[in-house]
């Protein structure tokens, strides 16, 4: 039963994009339902899959043998996973619904497009499910191959330059994050002759270059989950894709990359050689300047969800953290990674939530606006841990800590709180003075809905182990809300004190700025060097072809004087006879 | 039970193929197309009967004396018929594509004769039992090449089937003298002696690299190592299908399979190693690789670009083989495979662009996607397995190559890998990008360079199917490698059953 299920699962995004396929060749332009429910239904046997149980398959026909399984940690992953982007599927069908009617009405370029995305959702969907079932490395590697360049389609949805230029930057680093992936895995399957996920990450803790193998994955995968340095493609991405795909880009697919971590990093084993611990406090470190870098270089921001991208990067930079705590001090991740799990599910749903509401308030319905920027703002008020799931999820990853007495993590945790308070607080701000009232649709505003309230209340859904969700008791309730006012605040003051003054923002992409020239001069010198080489080459094979030249011409000269001296032989003969006989009358005389 | 006829009529289907073709008139198209199908599937029907024979432990050899001491072998061993069933069926898709392709062109039976000679020499490679055999066919793939190379007739065509033959004429020239110095030492030249030449070893060693050098660097000619591949990117004035089978089998892989032949099975994997010319061997390899990818980069026509994507492809096979280890021999030869039906695929592909559409240039195929769909996909589904991504057949031996390189500690090699997928996505992206993102003459922009409407499909059945039959073969041999019998499964039978210690 399961196993059709899960067959179901895998199989139904494909017939989805199937079905889009034939509806481009088979329906006429004028009645083509682009968003579709069968369109919309793809995720749904995954989210009933994700709801039945724990489970392995073993198919040992598949690639280099397939080992696929629901687990501790995978289950839970795939269900916000699922749910997320069911969400965003209907909330698709309202977003794209002006699109639709502009394609029906004969627009070639909406056509194409909707064409275009509706064929990549599935697709991209259903590398998202393989890489969170995947226990085996090839069929991981497939997935998140095939997530990774099938949202390529989502991100350069509508074809601006400026969309065109976030795609180039995302499949730039897509593909040095793969060549990394693909290193390590490599190198960690070579050394100990492994196939499955949980093999790598035992090699990694035992082997002898085990640390350098933990970094080319940590990099490789980072690429996808926003790693400082490597997140330059977040903020170019993010703002220019239409608003469900960020939600899932943002919500669901940048946690493949922390997904892959979990399963292939030796968090929490014993006995880790010094340097993978130095690797640890590496990452630890890495992650706060996320946290706070992002935070920082994010208010400034215009685009909404250009500061919603940044947010992400700054959520990220504290699960980062919290993964370099598992390396620093293995004995707190059994109590940690349930909270990890809660964290990572609660931010999907809540970023899918806030990218969801951008839309909404750009086609604002005609409710009071005081009402609906209250909602807009809720999801983001809790993942600063101020209500509901936050708070439970922010004191989750607080106990853990506070047990093994990791007094200066949650120090520095709380004051990120603040940078994550300050980013929504700047991102509502933003949206409110871009806010458009009219063309709302009630799948847009329905699906955000039901992504806000499914963030509120995540660990009610979320299928985690029995009691590793805690409330947190009432004396703690200020330690966790107070990092909101202050961030609130601190972007209040900071936009009063700059009202007059005329500061241009930052560009969004930041390093983006710096990696693209030097990238370009490197190029060019590349160029210039082979330029160089091709000239060298040139000269030198003129001049092979000159001695060459040299030499047949010796060779036919020696040819010719053979020929005139066969032609005058007797001649020759007759004069070399009178020599000698004239030689040995000398000899006589 | 040796059934000697076997490898015989294998071979002997294209021949009198060829003999047939030779004798009809010009204007026999039906009855040449019947000969060529005909003997193409009762080919593959053989060679399937040899897998089953091979696989239930039988090696059918025909043998009979030349002159004494040399012996004219045909042996139907594992690695053998894997080079056999791969050529057999690639032939089939190819002849196909052929009869499509020369509709209504000048000299068709010139083509299909020395085509199906081609053939019979790709087969007789193959299955030669011993290096005076394979020495035969390989010259005489040389010279059947030649008229498919300059089919056209063009002064550029001319010009590049000279480069040609003056390449593969002087490798074999030195291919003949290796030939000659092993057998004035050992006096045999068998592929099937069980100890190989480890007992010369004490005494001949510098001999014994000299005649490996002169045999690989004849072999390596055909195989396109850097710096012998000048004449491979010239020889791309050919037509479509002759590029399609020059690349994926007969004459690029009969050079890396000879050089699998000396390795395996005339110095063995361990004298190879013992003698220190397997690291050379990687590095040279290495080099390709890179070297191919890089220059693949700066093309900016189509078939160039491919042509040398080949070079560098073509590379991992003897880089495998000098990886000492099952990991490594598993992935050569399993690449041998995958590598033919991938790149077999994108010729398809290209030719059919530049059939239906008139596309040579790269910048030419914006949004041909849309115009041929399925060609498209067929393309995509080749340059993705080039890249080395699941679930194609390519990521497979990049896996293995990857991790045999691991197991014999030559970390650089996969450094070596990842550069190489890297630069291969660096020239394969933005294809497939022009393919499907772009807007071109399929959007209303612009026009095709010279459009034609071959058939009621996107372009001729005939050229359409095959492409996507052998991207379809690439996906299921990536996909379901763990089957039996796919080509993961038999290049590990071959490696694990005749060359690992």
């Amino acid at each position: 039963m399961s196993s059709l299920l899960l067959a179901v699962a895998l199989l139904w995004p494909l017939v989805v994009a199937g079905s889009t396929v034939w509806c481009a060749y088979q329906v006429p332009a004028h009645q083509r339902n682009y968003v579709s429910m069968l369109w919309v239904s793809a995720a749904w046997p995954a989210l009933l899959l994700a709801y039945v149980g724990e489970f392995q398959w073993t198919i040992n026909a598949w690639m280099l043998g397939g080992y696929w399984e629901l687990n501790a940690l995978s289950r839970p992953w795939l269900a916000f996973t699922a749910l997320l982007w069911s969400i965003a599927a209907f909330h698709a069908r309202g977003y794209f619904a002006g699109e639709q009617r502009q394609a029906q009405a004969g627009d070639a370029n909406a056509q194409r497009r909707l064409q275009r995305l509706t064929l990549f959702w599935p697709l991209t969907l259903l590398g998202n499910l393989l890489l969170i079932i995947a226990q085996d490395i090839a069929s991981f590697y497939l997935g998140f191959a095939l997530m990774t360049f099938a949202a390529y389609a989502l991100v350069v949805h509508n074809g601006s330059p400026a969309a065109t230029l976030g795609a180039k930057a995302y499949l730039v680093l897509a593909v040095i994050g793969e060549g990394l992936i693909l290193g390590g895995f490599l190198w960690a399957a070579g050394t100990s002759d492994t196939l499955t996920l949980k093999g790598v990450r035992d090699t990694l803790a035992s082997a002898d270059h085990g640390v350098w193998m933990a970094l080319l994955l940590w990099l490789g995968l980072g690429v996808k989950a926003g790693v400082i340095g490597l997140h330059v493609w977040l903020p170019l991405a993010h703002p220019v894709a239409p608003a469900p795909a960020s939600a899932v880009l943002s919500g669901a697919m940048i946690k493949a990359g922390l997904l892959g971590w979990l399963n292939v990093l030796p968090l929490g084993a014993q006995g880790l050689s010094p340097e993978m611990t130095q690797l640890g406090n590496i990452i630890l470190v890495a992650g706060f300047a996320a946290a706070f870098g992002a935070a920082l270089y994010g208010v400034w921001q215009q685009h909404p969800k250009a500061v919603l991208a940044y947010s992400s990067i700054s959520q990220m930079g504290m699960l980062t953290a919290l993964v370099g705590v598992g390396l620093v001090t293995p004995s707190v991740w059994a109590t940690l990674l349930p909270a990890v799990i809660l964290f990572a599910g609660h931010h999907a749903l809540a970023k899918g939530a806030l990218f969801m509401g951008t839309s909404v308030s750009e086609h604002m319905p005609k409710w009071p606006s005081p009402l609906l920027f209250l909602l807009i703002a809720l999801p983001g008020i809790s993942l600063t841990g101020a209500l509901a799931a936050g708070m439970f999820s922010k004191w989750g990853v607080k106990h853990a800590l506070y047990e093994f007495e990791q007094e200066r993590i949650i120090l520095l945790l709380t004051w990120a709180a603040i940078g994550t308070a300050a980013l929504v607080t700047a991102c509502v701000w933003r949206q409110w003075q871009q806010r458009h009232q009219g063309g709302s649709d009630s799948f847009q505003w329905g699906a955000w809905l039901v992504a806000l309230l499914a963030a509120l209340v995540t660990p009610l859904w979320l299928p985690l182990p029995e009691a590793s969700v805690i409330a947190p008791p009432l004396k703690e309730w200020v330690g966790i809300i107070w990092p909101f006012p202050v961030g609130v605040l601190s972007v209040v003051v900071l936009m009063l004190a700059l009202r007059r003054s005329a500061i241009s923002p930052p560009p969004s992409g930041d390093l983006w700025w710096v990696y693209s020239p030097v990238a370009i001069i490197c190029i060019s010198t590349a160029r210039s060097v082979a330029g160089l080489c091709g000239k060298g080459k040139a000269t030198s094979v003129a001049l092979a072809l000159k001695s060459e030249r040299a030499v047949m011409g010796g060779l036919l000269r020696g040819l010719q004087a053979e020929a005139w001296m066969r032609q005058h032989g007797g001649g020759l003969m007759m004069a070399l006879a009178v020599l000698l006989a004239l030689l040995l009358m000398w000899e006589g005389l | 039970m040796n059934a000697a006829w076997l490898p015989l009529m294998t071979l002997a289907t294209s021949l009198f193929a060829a003999v047939a073709i030779f004798s009809l008139p010009e204007e026999a198209r039906r009855v040449r197309t019947s000969i060529n199908l005909l003997a193409a599937v009762s080919k593959i029907v053989l060679v399937t009967l040899m897998v089953g024979r091979v696989s239930e432990g039988y090696e059918d050899t025909f043998s009979f004396q030349i002159v004494g001491g040399v012996d004219f072998v045909l042996r139907a061993d594992a690695l053998g018929v894997m080079f056999a069933g791969l050529s057999s069926l690639l032939w089939l898709c190819t002849t196909i594509y052929a009869i499509g392709y020369l509709e209504g062109a000048a000299n068709r039976k010139r083509f299909f004769g020395f085509f199906s000679l081609c053939v019979t020499s790709t087969l007789g490679i193959a299955l030669s039992g011993n290096l005076f055999t394979f020495l035969i066919f390989y010259e005489m793939l040389t010279l059947s090449t030649y008229p498919l190379v300059v089919h056209s007739g063009t002064a550029k065509a001319l010009a590049a089937g000279r480069v040609y033959l003056r390449y593969t004429l002087t490798a074999g020239v030195v291919l003949l003298l290796g030939v000659v110095l092993l057998y004035s030492l050992t006096n045999d030249h068998s592929f099937a002696s069980e100890q190989g030449l480890s007992p010369y070893l004490d005494d001949h060693r510098g001999l014994l690299t000299l005649i490996f050098a002169l045999l690989v660097g004849g072999l390596a000619v055909k195989a396109a190592m850097v710096p012998l591949h000048g004449w491979l990117p010239r020889a791309m004035v050919a037509p479509a299908p002759v590029s399609a089978l020059l690349h994926a089998v007969a004459v690029v892989k009969a050079g890396a399979f000879g050089i699998l032949r000396v390795i395996y099975d005339l110095y063995g994997i361990e004298l190879s190693v013992e003698l220190g010319v397997t690291t050379v061997l990687a590095i040279a390899a290495s080099i390709t690789i890179i070297y191919g990818s890089l220059r693949a980069i700066a093309q900016e026509e189509l078939k160039p670009r491919l042509a040398f994507s080949t070079i560098s492809q073509v590379s991992y096979v003897v880089l495998g083989v000098s990886l000492f280890g099952p990991f490594g021999t598993i992935g050569a030869l399993a690449h041998l495979l995958h590598q033919g039906l991938m790149k077999v695929t994108l010729f398809f592909c290209a030719g059919n662009y530049a059939e239906e559409l008139g596309i040579h240039r790269i910048d030419e195929m914006d949004g041909a996607g849309k115009r041929m769909p399925l060609t498209s996909f067929a393309f995509t589904v080749g340059a993705l397995g080039m890249i080395g991504l699941p679930p194609i057949a390519g990521f497979i031996t990049k896996w293995y190559l990857g991790i045999g390189a691991i197991q014999a500690e030559m970390y650089w090699v996969v450094a070596v890998l990842v550069a190489s997928s890297t630069l291969n996505a660096i020239y394969f992206l933005p294809i497939l990008h022009r393919l499907w993102f772009r807007e071109g003459p399929a959007h209303g922009k612009g026009q095709w360079p010279k459009e034609q409407r071959l058939g009621r499909l996107e372009t001729h059945g005939w050229l359409l199917w095959p492409a996507v039959f052998t991207a379809v073969i690439s996906i299921g041999a990536g996909l379901l490698a763990g089957l039996p019998f796919s080509p993961l499964d038999w290049a590990t039978r071959v490696a694990v059953g005749e060359y690992l210690p």
